[in-house]
């Protein structure tokens, strides 16, 4: 388990969201707010640990929800999934790739506030939803793909920053081994 | 690859989602209290900015900008001290004709100031939350106000701050009054809201009704959550429907609340 790392990833989170929630200026730019969370389990789970996907998903869910009027943990669900999906299947997406991450955090983003909403209505509440609100999707979605561009070299960094490096090579590069030189 | 931790984790999460969304409101708000707890040291650091941030404007105001906003303040005083005798003259006939009417009286608002800290992170909600809580005597249900007119309730009371429902959310339907021509509608909020916050439906108006655009609506008074005579906005456009049982208008709120940075709660 990369202890230092999941903290690293929690404390991104707290950050973020709290950020997210005091500036004002991306609403009035876009109409829209922003959720950082999908960007951020997608890159956690080209490299973290299942356990550190759960404490991400269940805590980033509970903080998002402390700030608005959702249910608690109403995005938990959610964002374990597409961190589950992208983790199960990370082989498979080429993350060298600048699209690739941009694709992959762009349908993370917008498929877990669909999702959230789809759950808020069948627990009976009333969203406010309309045309625009397909507007704002799309927002979310441009700005989780544009984030994860952020958070990838961040995770990167944070991944060899904290990880258990060994202390020198596990064997001797100088020596030459010479067979049957005559 | 090894499934088993997904497994267990996967597991996890749902009986973890299951029992948070099945929890009572007063639980929810328990959690949401504990979540939101991690934010405190960012709040506190944010308002210690702001303190530093302040200090150091007053210090390097110039004395012509401090003189002339003395003298705007001050012109300001007087203007407010005349009105305010003007008033003081009409409470005091209100009063009087109250009791010869039998009509209940009015109470004075306790006002209290609060500072906006944070603006819901969802886009299908519009709240907010403020620094102040049940610790400041806040309520839930209580009306939130600026100088421009209403803002919305309180929704949801923590010890040190308070979420207020503002009028678009679906958690704020309030009845109003248009006021030349006194009829009284619900407003509530719809698809137009998610595109423009300042413009609400106004629902429940006369079939036949006088309304007309540029109308001032006030809140009623009725369901005595809100105190009359609060202004909320004017009539953007009034449907007449003379074949309906009723008519639909839509209004421009007199806040916006994307800008608000401090607003005043009546307190009991």
């Amino acid at each position: 388990m990369k202890t230092f790392y999941a903290l690293g990833l929690l404390v991104i989170a707290l950050l973020t969201l709290y950020l997210t929630n005091a500036l004002e200026w991306p609403q009035r730019i876009t109409g829209t707010r922003i959720d950082p969370l999908p960007a951020l389990i997608v890159c956690a789970a080209m490299r973290a640990p299942v356990l550190a996907l759960t404490l991400l998903a269940v805590l980033g869910s509970l903080w998002q929800t402390s700030l608005s009027a959702d249910p608690p943990g109403i995005s938990m669900i959610p964002l374990f999934a597409v961190g589950v999906a992208v983790s199960l299947n990370r082989r498979a997406i080429h993350t060298r790739l600048w699209g690739a991450r941009f694709a992959v955090a762009a349908a993370a983003g917008a498929l877990v506030p669909l999702v959230t909403v789809g759950l808020l209505m069948l627990l009976g509440r009333q969203p406010l939803l309309g045309w625009f609100s397909f507007w704002q999707l799309a927002v979310m979605s441009l700005t989780s793909g544009l984030l994860a561009l952020i958070f990838f070299p961040l995770l990167e960094w944070l991944d060899q920053a904290v990880e258990d490096q060994p202390f020198a090579a596990p064997y001797d590069t100088t020596t030459r081994i010479n067979r049957n030189p005559y | 690859m090894n499934l088993r931790p997904y497994v267990y984790a996967t597991g996890f999460v749902l009986g973890l989602a299951t029992v948070l969304l099945a929890l009572s409101p007063r639980s929810a708000g328990q959690v949401k209290l504990a979540a939101g707890s991690f934010f405190v040291p960012l709040y506190s650091a944010e308002a210690g900015l702001q303190r530093v941030r302040n200090y150091a404007a007053n210090k390097t105001a110039t004395r012509e900008e401090l003189l002339d906003q003395n003298q705007r303040l001050a012109l300001t005083n007087k203007v407010l001290r005349i009105q305010i005798q003007q008033l003081r003259a009409t409470a005091e006939e209100n009063k009087t004709l109250r009791v010869q009417v039998a009509f209940a009286a009015t109470n004075q608002w306790k006002l209290r100031l609060g500072q906006v800290i944070g603006r819901d992170p969802a886009n299908w909600w519009r709240t907010l939350q403020i620094n102040l809580g049940s610790r400041h005597g806040v309520r839930e249900g209580l009306p939130v106000l600026t100088p421009d007119g209403l803002v919305g309730r309180v929704h949801e009371v923590h010890p040190n701050r308070s979420r207020v429902a503002l009028i678009g959310d679906p958690a704020c339907r309030l009845s109003i009054n248009v006021q030349p021509s006194r009829e009284n509608g619900i407003l509530t909020a719809d698809g137009a809201t998610v595109f423009d916050h300042t413009i609400v439906n106004l629902k429940f108006l006369p079939a036949h009704t006088e309304a007309r655009a540029g109308d001032p609506v006030v809140t009623s008074g009725l369901g005595r959550l809100f105190p009359r005579g609060i202004p909320v906005g004017k009539l953007l456009s009034v449907e007449p429907a003379p074949g309906a049982l009723n008519s639909r208008a839509r209004v421009k709120l007199a806040v916006d609340s994307s800008r608000l940075n401090e607003v005043w709660i009546i307190l009991p």
